[in-house]
């Protein structure tokens, strides 16, 4: 990792009702890398991301987009470079697909001006190409299975056109086949399309399948940053989960079980 | 039907209904008279009915967007200016301002007026700082709230109505019935800016609207500025709900009613519902009142008391489907 970072969050810190939700945090994503966080429940990981997209200012310490402070940029300057696509829960949101994704266009859309312009609309059926979700366009995001639904919140993230795509939970709420679709997604999104991609999430597996680098998040502090080997060994996933683990099968890669250890 | 076909629809039917309706009532009159200036029933068709039936479309319009308005901005169906207090504060401030005798003017601004604007502004500001937390707006704590304020100003609007003496008691009561009774076009003309320019900027924020509908976090990272957008809206709504409190009393349910039916007509893009709830509230209300002029006729109802009948099942009924 020798570019200069893309996104770089130096000693941020955030408290909140006298609680330290993040303490001295440093992380720095290369432009084109996958970094996936990694962390227990209530490690700060959605903290720390809402930091990233600029929701959320750090109490202490910075975070720059290419060498410039996130807080200095307006918001929808930051849209135009990093795009978020935030935990979601099964929606109600009575949109199309289409219209869902025109959404994503807002930081290039005036008030002012009637309607999307052609280029808005041609950035919508790209994002929808690209995702494979073409045939969706006039579907009612109410109408669409979860797997199909994060899909849509992806391609919204796409039709930002921004370098940087964070994304909180991309597979909580899926079962193994949508959770695949997302990992094959996000991964030519990251190879293909070159975009940076940061996600959040406390599924091993999909983290070793997908990251360059996992950044491992304990109690709002960093445990460590590195390749996937190196993170997803017995001794430091005990020590971020509290919980044995058992690697199954070694390698780039590494495949992991949660024991019972009784 | 795309929502451009169902626009080009209410476009027709608004102009039937305000060009029509002036022409039904418990007086029979004679077009060709009323158009060739003939005494009475040119009085009737251009002094009384027709500023009556402007006021109604206009008044209908203004409650209906901003009903939308308040929906989309606290993603919740039973989030309007009555429901969550705001036309209950307009109330207050108006008969409290009767009740004082304010009268006069600042800059064209009628006391009543001025007042009932406060209280609806107040009341919106109270409801913003209570229920939209850092987590996104506490449904449950809005409409509690909104309970509260309204019976809060009911119980002061009561209050004031005891202090007062007989013929103002009797202006109070007769106003809190709403109604769009009115002779000649002051009023039209005192309540159209206010629907016009409210209206224009919630157009101008259709966009961040359909962002909001997805979601708080997803808007901001949009880079929508949520203050912004809350204070600009309810700002605007407020100024509109407070002009037209002033004149036509309370109305309730029409803010509730007509965005839920076009909802399902026209779908959920700002782009197009903004437009349909102005010209589908002034075409609701307009028929509405044209019952309430007609159905005892000789006897004129006042038309808010027609709407919270409608309303009551209304909002019933929509606490049940939504289960």
């Amino acid at each position: 990792m020798t570019a200069a970072p893309i996104l770089a969050a130096e000693a941020v810190g955030w408290q909140f009702d006298g609680r330290q939700i993040l303490d001295k945090v440093d992380l720095e994503v290369s432009r084109g890398e996958c970094l996936v966080v990694v962390g227990p429940n209530g490690a700060g990981k959605t903290t720390l991301l809402r930091m990233l997209v600029g929701l959320l200012q750090p109490s202490s310490g910075t975070v720059g987009l290419e060498g410039t402070d996130l807080a200095s940029l307006s918001r929808r300057e930051r849209a135009r470079h990093l795009a978020y696509v935030p935990q979601i829960r099964p929606t109600r949101v009575p949109l199309t697909v289409e219209q869902m994704v025109l959404l994503g266009r807002y930081p290039y859309l005036s008030p002012f001006r009637g309607a999307p312009r052609g280029s808005d609309f041609e950035a919508v059926a790209r994002a929808l190409e690209e995702v494979g979700i073409s045939g969706l366009r006039e579907r009612l995001l109410t109408e669409l299975s979860g797997g199909e639904q994060q899909a849509v919140y992806v391609a919204t993230a796409l039709a930002q056109e921004a370098e940087v795509m964070i994304l909180d939970e991309p597979t909580t709420h899926l079962d193994p086949s949508h959770q695949r679709e997302i990992a094959a997604l996000l991964l030519d999104l990251n190879r293909k399309a070159e975009k940076t991609v940061v996600a959040a999430t406390h599924d091993l597996n999909f983290a070793s399948l997908i990251a360059d680098r996992i950044f491992a998040l304990r109690g709002g502090r960093a445990l460590a940053c590195d390749v996937p080997a190196k993170i997803l060994q017995p001794e430091l996933l005990s020590e971020l989960f509290r919980a044995p683990f058992e690697i199954v099968r070694e390698g780039e890669r590494p495949v992991t079980l949660l024991e019972l250890g009784r | 039907m795309s929502p451009r076909t169902a626009l080009l629809v209410l476009l027709v039917l608004w102009i039937v209904t305000t060009l029509g309706a002036p022409l039904i009532g418990s007086q029979a009159i004679s077009l060709e008279d009323a158009l060739a200036g003939d005494g009475t029933a040119a009085t009737i068709l251009w002094r009384i009915r027709l500023p009556r039936v402007l006021l109604a479309v206009l008044a209908g319009g203004a409650l209906a967007v901003s009903g939308l308005a308040f929906q989309t901005l606290f993603r919740n169906p039973l989030a309007e200016p009555y429901t969550l207090g705001v036309a209950g504060g307009a109330a207050l401030g108006a008969v409290l301002a009767m009740q004082l005798e304010w009268i006069g003017s600042a800059v064209g601004f009628p006391a009543v007026a001025a007042a009932a604007f406060i209280g609806a502004l107040a009341v919106s500001l109270v409801i913003l700082g209570l229920a939209v937390t850092r987590f996104g707006v506490e449904v449950t704590t809005l409409l509690l709230a909104g309970i509260a304020i309204s019976l809060s100003c009911s119980a002061l609007i009561l209050f004031l109505q005891y202090l007062a003496d007989f013929t103002k008691t009797f202006r109070m009561v007769r106003w809190m019935m709403g109604g769009v009774s009115v002779v000649g076009y002051g009023e039209v003309l005192w309540v159209m800016p206010w629907v016009v320019v409210g209206g224009l900027v919630l157009a101008v924020h259709r966009w961040d609207l359909n962002l909001l509908l997805t979601g708080e976090e997803l808007a901001a990272s949009r880079g929508v500025s949520l203050l912004r957008v809350r204070l600009a809206v309810l700002g605007v709504t407020s100024a509109m709900i407070g002009a037209l409190v002033a004149v036509t009393g309370p109305i309730g349910f029409v803010g509730l009613i007509v965005p839920h039916i076009l909802r399902r007509w026209v779908g959920h893009d700002h782009l197009y519902l903004i437009p349909a709830c102005l010209l589908g509230g002034g075409i609701f209300l307009a028929i509405c009142d044209l019952g309430a002029r007609t159905i005892m006729a000789p006897a004129e109802l006042p038309v808010g008391i027609l709407t919270a009948l409608l309303g009551g099942p209304f909002f019933l009924w929509l606490l049940i489907v939504r289960r």
